[in-house]
């Protein structure tokens, strides 16, 4: 009952989230996808076109979890700012008071962190078809 | 009259489909045309439950849902559905990637070299050997053919969608494609990728014989030409064409040892026949824009009547 109150008083008084909390889950997709590409690229280039790909697969699956992770905390931290409901119908975003805005961009924040989680799925799912550097 | 090729193959299409991706003749491309019916059946139920949703959002029966109700089907209409669709499509894709290496050898090595706008192919032979010909492509069934793609210009890109899918052709780099033709008969492959003015009059056909036919095809193909011409040196085409064991020293344009065999002219822009092959060497920039083969209108009209006789005897 008090974690509840405590929430309830966190945000009225308008903490939470800022544009760092935003931007850091694409920017995790962001190196998470720089790193598959160009390690492989770079691995295939010394390696040569019959080189097996078994090695970069564990590594990149290995990327890819840390990523999920990181992706998570920040969602799990979102989770507890944003509020209930994705449609939002028990609040309205009408006034510009910091409450508001904070749980605007946790609400914007959260969607990114969806998507990129599945972004960075989909970066990782064509390396465990490959076998070779061809 | 010019006949050009591409309008009889136009006609010709209706019936023989010597150029789509869904009329199968080998391997891949039988694997490709799952997938693009696949997607198309995907496609028919997508619009059919957007369309069923929509028809129902405005005419069906007006009832408050709850906010529950509303979360539910954004995350499973909106996120959940697209991911997995998606990822299904992705998989599907991934699982047809060719995954040959380089120890499991081709039974056949054919070198492409895209020039605007023509195609040069060399036929390696077990000994190491090449035997050069150009803009039309003989293959054996049911062999693994391995194609060597360079360019000397710039981006091309091979496309025979009866056999498979298509490889760029990059100067500066060598890419390998297989493809395995499953059945016998002519097809027509492409230049998929803009490479200037006369892109899309670089084509060429592609004839898929049985075993001894192409046995018996790389063996004249092989031979060298059997009679010369005083007028195709002395008229200049000897500086750019070869003619095995009459001319050898021409390396700019197409091969000609065996041009009285190919079906068409100027890389499958025109039906080959004797008239076709007189307006073609009088002015080729007329046919095919940008062509790197000068005009020879300037010659006697009876010296370019001769030099064609002798190019439509050359079987
Ligand atoms: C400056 C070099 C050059 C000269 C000289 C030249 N050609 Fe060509 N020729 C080419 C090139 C390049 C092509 C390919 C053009 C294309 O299809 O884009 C070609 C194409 C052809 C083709 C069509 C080949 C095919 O595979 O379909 C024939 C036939 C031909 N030339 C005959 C001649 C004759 C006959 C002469 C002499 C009267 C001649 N050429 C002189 C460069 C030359
Ligand atoms: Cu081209």
């Amino acid at each position: 009952m008090t974690g509840q109150i405590e929430q309830e008083v966190k945000r009225e008084t308008g903490t939470g989230t800022d544009l760092w909390r935003v931007i850091v889950s694409p920017i995790v997709w962001a190196v998470h996808f720089l790193f598959c590409y160009v390690y492989g690229a770079v691995y295939c280039a010394k390696a040569g076109r019959d080189a097996s790909l078994a090695g970069p697969t564990v590594i990149i699956i290995g990327a890819t979890v840390v990523a999920l992770v990181l992706i998570g905390l920040s969602t799990l931290h979102l989770w507890k700012v944003r509020g209930r409901s994705l449609t939002d119908d028990d609040f309205e975003y009408e006034h510009n008071t910091p409450e508001e805005r904070h749980r605007f961009l946790s609400h914007v924040a959260l969607m990114l962190c969806v998507l990129s989680a599945v972004a960075v799925l989909y970066v990782a799912i064509p390396m465990l078809y490959l076998t070779s550097c061809r | 009259m010019v006949l050009p090729a591409v309008g009889a193959s136009l006609l010709l299409a209706g019936c023989t489909f010597e150029q789509s991706a869904l009329h199968p003749a080998g391997r891949d491309a039988q694997e490709l045309s799952g997938l693009t019916w696949f997607m198309f059946a995907g496609a028919v139920v997508v619009w059919a439950i957007v369309m069923g949703v929509t028809v129902y959002a405005v005419l069906g029966r007006k009832r408050r849902r709850t906010e529950r109700f509303a979360d539910l089907f954004i995350l499973g209409g909106g996120v959940a559905f697209p991911t997995v669709g998606l990822a299904i499509l992705l998989v599907y894709g991934l699982s047809l990637l060719p995954n040959w290496t380089s120890a499991q050898a081709p039974g056949l090595r054919v070198h492409v070299q895209a020039e605007q706008y023509w195609w040069r192919f060399a036929y390696e032979l077990p000994d190491g050997s090449r035997v050069e010909t150009a803009n039309e492509l003989h293959l054996p069934n049911d062999v693994t053919a391995e194609f060597v793609l360079t360019s000397t210009d710039v981006i091309h890109s091979f496309w025979i969608p009866a056999l498979g899918g298509k490889m760029d052709l990059i100067p500066g780099r060598t890419n390998l494609l297989r493809l395995t033709p499953t059945k016998a008969g002519t097809y027509r492959g492409v230049c998929a990728e803009f490479c200037g003015p006369s892109h899309t009059f670089m084509a060429f056909p592609v004839v898929v014989h049985d075993a001894d036919g192409y046995a018996s095809w790389l063996a004249a193909e092989q031979a060298p030409a059997t009679s010369g011409s005083e007028l195709f040196a002395a008229s200049g085409c000897a500086a750019c064409h070869t003619i095995r064991g009459v001319a050898e020293t021409g390396k700019v344009g197409p091969d000609l040892t065996h041009f009285g065999r190919r079906s068409t002219i100027g890389a499958a822009t025109l039906v080959n026949t004797r008239e076709n092959l007189l307006a073609w060497l009088a002015d080729p920039q007329r046919i095919k824009p940008g062509a790197a083969m000068p005009g020879f209108a300037s010659l006697p009209e009876t010296d370019r009547a001769a030099i064609a006789d002798y190019l439509m005897g050359l079987k």
